[in-house]
């Protein structure tokens, strides 16, 4: 009877071990290869550029509206919070001052932008 | 000897298998450092044009180049141009469409700064730029903490920065073609070809050094009527291709919007087949920048 449990024991353990393994390796070894993404899933880098393009182009053709849709490809968060989430991590990524320059512009033009382009 | 514990075996493959399950199916790793390399078609082309929109306010081409690399287009400029022409046959914002084709036009070139640019600073930034390309030139792609730190550091601040920016001689650059130059019309040929369609009339346009440029407004006009059409809309055939159908008899004239030699009196030639068979060929005008 002792015998026969210590054998389930030995059954569960292996089985939860058994899903340990099987969760590391799809997690941390051989995760799901990902295409088609959305630009909400880019490394906060790649977001932080892209701000900063939107910035640029922002300097030279100042229309808040269209900046606004630039941004929105990030998906459901507000222009201004995204603008200003690239533009901290320029200041603490080392940006250069001009970009940062850059940045804060766009954010300012978003926090007075109503939404309505005129 | 010990018997092999077949049933612990069994339980540690199933166990693997649902943790392989669970992992892979139903609860995949969240992905948030994605590069945009893997984003979808639509949102890349959404990045080429904020590239490309970055570029035409600040000229600054390696910038651009480097963040070009990063999606990793097998032939970024074919990329380019394709986009650049299906943004105008969407009827997309031809600024838009203008800025792509331009980041197009640099890349073959090679060189910075075709864009255009009213804005003084972003003037000055291009000369400083230019006399530090060795420098500023982009090792590595991959990391855009590198991009964004690279070129900002030419970018004058003051006006004391900037005076001594125009101080530098430019160095050479290649001609481009500008939309004030009138394009010559530089061929002008019937063409009897019995596989293509009566009376077509074939177009296409050429930059200064022989590339063929999408996105160019032609306009045809003939007696009560006229119309407009553009290059790149087949670019199976060519980017700088364009084409229309002509009604035999009638006299047609064409000219580029952006201004061109003046093609007149293009009516579809009476062509024979090798049988005897007539049938209305077409023409083929070709217009180059000088």
């Amino acid at each position: 009877m002792k015998s026969e449990r210590s054998r389930w024991v030995f059954i569960v353990l292996a089985l939860l071990a058994g899903i340990g393994l099987g969760l590391a390796y799809g997690w941390l070894v051989d995760p799901v290869d990902y295409f088609d993404l959305t630009p909400d899933t880019l490394r906060a880098d790649y977001k932080a550029d892209y701000v900063l393009m939107i910035a640029e182009a922002y300097r030279a053709d100042p229309d808040p509206g269209l900046a606004a849709r630039r941004l929105a490809i990030f998906g459901s968060q507000s222009p201004e919070s995204i603008a200003s989430s690239g533009l901290a991590y320029a200041r603490s990524s080392g940006f250069a001052d001009a970009d940062i320059v850059l940045m804060k512009e766009l954010v300012t033009a978003l926090q007075a932008w109503s939404g309505i382009s005129p | 000897m010990r018997r092999i514990p077949w049933d612990i075996v069994l339980a540690l493959v199933v166990g693997i298998g649902l943790g392989l399950v669970y992992a892979w199916l139903i609860s995949p790793m969240k992905v948030s450092n994605a590069t945009p390399a893997i984003l979808r078609a639509d949102f890349k082309e959404q990045y080429r044009s904020a590239i490309a929109a970055a570029y035409a306010a600040t000229g600054n081409f390696p910038r651009a180049r480097s963040r070009l690399e990063l999606l990793k287009d097998p032939n970024p400029e074919d990329a380019l141009n394709t986009q650049a022409q299906q943004m105008l046959a969407r009827g997309q914002s031809g600024q838009a469409a203008d800025q792509v084709a331009a980041l197009a036009h640099a890349l073959t070139l090679g060189i910075e700064g075709a864009v255009p640019t009213s804005n003084p600073i972003t003037e000055a930034v291009n000369q400083v730029e230019e006399t530090n390309t060795a420098n500023l030139e982009p090792a590595s792609t991959e990391d855009l903490t590198f991009v964004g730190t690279e070129t900002p550091s030419a970018l004058p601040t003051d006006a004391t920065q900037l005076s001594e920016a125009t101080l530098i001689p430019r160095s050479t650059r290649t001609p481009l073609p500008t939309q004030g130059t009138p394009f010559k019309l530089t061929g002008k040929d019937e063409v009897c070809d019995s596989n293509l369609s009566d009376g077509l009339l074939q177009i296409i346009v050429l930059s200064s050094n022989r590339r063929q440029m999408p996105g160019m407004e032609i306009d045809i006009t003939w007696d009560g009527g006229e119309n407009q059409f553009f290059t790149g809309l087949k670019p199976e055939i060519g980017n700088g291709y364009a084409d229309f159908v002509m009604t035999p008899d009638i006299s047609y004239t064409v000219q580029l919007a952006a201004g061109s030699d003046i093609a007149t009196g293009l009516i579809a030639p009476t062509c024979q087949t090798p049988n005897g068979e007539n049938f209305h060929g077409g023409m083929k005008l070709t217009f180059q920048q000088p």
